[in-house]
């Protein structure tokens, strides 16, 4: 298990004093995988995804993900800006996240903050970038609620002392000039940022030298040898031999059917094309390691039921104790009422053929020992788990309703879990739910 | 064994759904041993004779999602003329361009890798209150809510009170 289960999320930011960071990071989040932009690219129709993302669509339906228009994997562009903001993003967040959580908890301590004005500032400034943005598919219903739902706003920027006022004046944060207190609302309207700044702390005048050091300190490197891309080959054209040599010749697994030679051939070209696209590639052992990932789960090691089964230890219980809301409470009725349904086993022959088919393949695998610094799935998985546990303790605890998900969660192991089609559509409907006579919401 | 993207989107997504829920909706997998198969339950929307329920339903991710949508079915009664009698429910997010027996519908409002779980479960409520009969899956329910809407109404409101066990 990799780190990757220990995941920041954008919602993150909600619950602190910098929430309006929440839609920065959706903004730097591919729409894809919904992680942050792994070596962006840029379609032709402009939409950005990471390298991989777009190549795997592109390879499945040849339409961009999300204005649906044709493209092609050999148009893409990178998109180095987006990557710079998101490495650099990304190297500020956990200082920036620590003191946006303190400030709140800091805050709660001490009551409201004194000086109202920044308050007011700071809340026009966002109110009007929201109407000034133009509507985006991509807002997120917490982006909607930011203003009504989030704990009273709190900045960071403006509590230093460039806007102490002076004689009863306040500085115009953009261009620093000072003025009356009334006029500056109307000031703001107009403030081009035009005016001399009058010290090295106005944004404007701040950022820029330090986006040209940026630039200067790290300029793009192109991979020492630059590497080949794969071209897409014509599979209907190829015959089955041929194609098995071609995966030979690439030095990946030449097993399967035909049709499981191409999946796994354009595959490989997914992550070696992406590699190619990536500032800073990865070796040819580590691809491999990701297409056996893949052949795991989709490609001729998929559904092999002992792969995707980690560890039974999770405790349901421990989500339910303090259930308050009306569905929370319904949930945990129907918990109350479930009779335990026998797992239905995996047709044995049905096994037995995937595990043959696999077999051969993962031969490969293992003796390339891709895997010898790899946990086994369980050890990680408790990891994964803890991490859960403890963010949900935490929501929980702010009063959402994350356990109700997890109460639906042990609830619906013992019915749906691994129960065949057939056997499900002759079960009885009300033991899903149960009685609940009790429930709030029988009135 | 490292995670495959779609297990890790997954993941992501039920953890987003966990700490920022959208209202009257919650989701996530059944075990967190498999990211596959997730419970969802959604609340009836106020004003609909689905009103006061909570509606119980599976969602089933293929390995390769989110390139291909998730199936989903509802676990009780539901007598709505966009679901299927067994459950499945038929609505255009959870078809893929191309793939969608409602020709008439755009491509935009069909499954894309960008779509999500939250989209579905969004798309699956605003169905309940308002119904599509053009293409029925249920095609004796769609012709009752054609035609016999206070019958149609009675046997959703039935089916309510016999999800809450009454
Ligand atoms: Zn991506
Ligand atoms: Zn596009
Ligand atoms: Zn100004």
């Amino acid at each position: 298990m990799n780190s990757t289960y220990d995941i920041p999320d954008s919602t993150d930011w909600l619950k602190t004093s910098l929430s309006a960071f929440e839609p920065l990071e959706a903004a730097l989040r591919c729409q894809v995988c919904k992680d942050f932009y792994d070596t962006p690219m840029i379609t032709t129709c402009s939409h950005t995804f990471c390298s991989l993302c777009i190549r795997r669509c592109l390879a499945s339906d040849g339409k961009c993900p999300i204005c649906r228009s044709s493209d092609q994997a050999d148009k893409l562009r990178k998109n180095g800006a987006v990557q710079e903001i998101v490495d650099s993003f990304q190297a500020a967040r956990p200082a920036a996240l620590k003191l946006a959580r303190e400030d709140v908890a800091l805050r709660e301590e001490h009551g409201a903050p004194k000086r109202m004005l920044k308050r007011k500032l700071d809340d026009t400034d966002l109110e009007e970038a929201e109407e000034q943005r133009p509507k985006q598919s991509r807002r997120t219903r917490s982006q909607n609620r930011v203003q009504d739902s989030s704990p009273p706003r709190l900045e960071v920027i403006d509590l230093d002392e460039d806007y102490e006022d002076d004689n009863g004046l306040v500085k115009c944060p953009v261009c620093n000039i000072r003025m009356k207190e009334e006029s500056i609302w109307s000031h703001l309207d107009k403030c081009d940022g035009q005016s001399k700044p009058s010290s090295g702390r106005n944004s404007r005048s701040r950022s820029t030298p330090s986006v040209t050091n940026l630039l200067q300190r790290t300029p793009e490197k192109e991979p020492a040898s630059a590497l080949a891309r794969l071209p897409q080959l014509n599979y209907s054209l190829l015959k089955e031999n041929a194609l098995r040599k071609k995966l030979q010749d690439l030095g990946i697994p030449a097993l399967g059917s035909k049709q499981l030679l191409i999946k796994r051939h354009v595959e490989w070209g997914n992550l070696w094309n992406s590699n190619c696209d990536s500032a800073r590639p990865r070796t040819k052992r580590e691809l491999l390691k990701d297409l056996d990932t893949w052949e795991r789960s989709q490609g001729g090691g998929a559904p092999n039921p002992a792969a995707v089964v980690m560890k039974k230890d999770f405790d349901g219980n421990g989500w339910a104790t303090s259930n308050k809301s009306q569905f929370d409470e319904l949930i945990a009725n129907a918990r109350r009422k479930r009779t335990p349904v026998e797992k239905v086993e995996m047709k044995e022959d049905a096994v037995d053929k995937m595990e043959t088919t696999a077999a051969e393949t993962r031969e490969f695998y293992d003796n390339s020992n891709l895997h010898n610094d790899l946990r086994r799935p369980s050890e990680g998985n408790e990891d994964a788990l803890s991490i859960i546990r403890e963010k949900a303790d935490q929501a929980n605890l702010d009063g959402l309703t994350s356990r109700s998900i997890v109460n639906l969660a042990s609830r619906a192991n013992a019915h749906v879990n691994t129960v065949d089609e057939d056997v499900f559509l002759d079960a009885p409907r009300d033991e899903f739910i149960g009685n609940s006579l009790d429930s709030p919401l029988h009135n | 064994m490292a995670s495959s993207s779609a297990s890790k989107r997954l993941f992501k997504e039920y953890r987003g759904l966990a700490s920022d829920p959208p209202e009257g909706i919650a989701a996530g997998p059944v075990t967190e041993d498999d990211m596959f198969l997730w419970e969802a339950l959604i609340q009836g929307p106020e004003g609909t004779p689905f009103e006061g329920g909570i509606f119980p339903a599976e969602l089933k991710f293929p390995k390769d999602y989110p390139l291909a949508p998730p199936s989903m079915r509802f676990l009780c009664d539901m007598w709505h003329p966009n679901v299927y009698p067994n459950g499945t429910v038929c609505i255009s997010i959870l078809h893929p361009p191309g793939d969608d027996p409602h020709q008439y519908e755009q491509a935009s409002e069909r499954w894309s890798p960008i779509q999500s779980v939250e989209k579905i479960l969004i798309s699956v409520m605003s169905m309940l209150a308002e119904p599509n009969d053009e293409s029925p899956a249920n095609v004796d329910a769609a012709r009752m809510w054609r035609e016999r809407r206070k019958e149609y109404e009675r046997i959703v409101r039935e089916n309510v009170k016999k999800g809450l066990g009454l």
